[in-house]
């Protein structure tokens, strides 16, 4: 794992409420780095979010709305954050009562640093 | 394998292997045995792609299982090949009767990880069958390629009512 991806992963993973954190291969739809919560499967997380990602950026392509940056997803118990671009998407899996703004600038800051 | 086992299997398999192209938006799919029988498919029009399919698929399980063991890898997972426009998924997975081979075929609608991902999927449901619950017989040499046959008539053959 490149320093870049470990210090990014690591600042993300330590946001108060956040589950799990994961720098997906958007292309592969496969794990790059993963820091998980309970129950939470790496593999399944990265293969789902990035197919998402692609389809959403697809839909969002297709409305003449440029490309996709982000999204987010809300949950029973919690929120999926999912943003990037190009070849590397960042996904947070957070609480319910977790501080959507911190884990946005957070996820902001990560797309940035893997560029 | 014997022939009316592997009619049966074909049916069993028919829905799992649907699911699998479906969910993981695969164009071709076949799963056999590790000596190349097909137990199902989907996508394939010809036999004879098939049948080179199927060999190939059991020799580079051959293969790779030598390798992994040489090289004390212990076991493989997956060999992942990704062309221009297609990629190539091909992983074994063990249950109790026998080890089992998939082959994907899927361009830029899927990805490796949703393959896997259902890879998985499918192979749990296929180890939960009862027919691939228990250690099968020695194959008889004598009658080898009769089931090999058996195996492709019944793969390539049209759907039934009810199937797809």
């Amino acid at each position: 794992m490149s320093d870049a991806v470990a210090s990014t992963l690591d600042r993300l993973s330590h946001v108060p409420g956040v589950r799990s954190a994961l720098i997906v291969d958007a292309e592969a739809g496969v794990p790059v780095a993963s820091e998980l919560g309970m129950g939470a499967s790496a593999t399944a997380v990265a293969a789902l979010t990035a197919s998402l990602f692609r389809r959403t950026d697809e839909a969002v392509r297709q409305a003449a709305l440029g490309g996709l940056g982000s999204f987010q997803l809300e949950t029973e118990e919690g929120h999926l954050v999912v943003a990037g671009r190009r070849e590397l998407i960042v996904v947070v899996v957070a609480d319910r009562d977790a501080q959507l703004g911190l884990i946005r600038l957070e996820v902001d800051r990560a797309v940035e640093a893997l560029q | 394998m014997r022939r009316a086992d592997i009619a049966r299997l074909n049916e069993l398999l028919r829905e799992p292997m649907r699911s699998f192209v479906r969910e993981a938006r695969a164009r071709i799919a076949l799963l056999v045995n590790a000596s190349g029988q097909v137990l199902a498919q989907h996508g394939f029009v010809g036999r004879y792609h098939v049948m080179n399919v199927a060999a190939l698929a059991a020799a580079t399980n051959a293969s790779a299982h030598a390798l992994a063991e040489i090289t004390g890898a212990g076991r493989w997972q997956y060999m992942h090949h990704a062309g221009r426009r297609w990629q190539l998924f091909l992983a074994p997975f063990v249950t109790p009767a026998e080890t089992l081979i998939l082959v994907a075929i899927f361009d830029e609608h899927s990805t490796l990880g949703l393959v896997e991902l259902f890879f998985q999927k499918l192979a749990a449901q296929v180890r939960a069958l009862p027919e691939f619950g228990e250690a099968l017989p020695a194959v008889n040499p004598a009658s080898f390629e009769q089931e090999l046959e058996a195996g492709l008539d019944r793969a390539l053959a049209p759907d039934q009512p009810g199937g797809g």
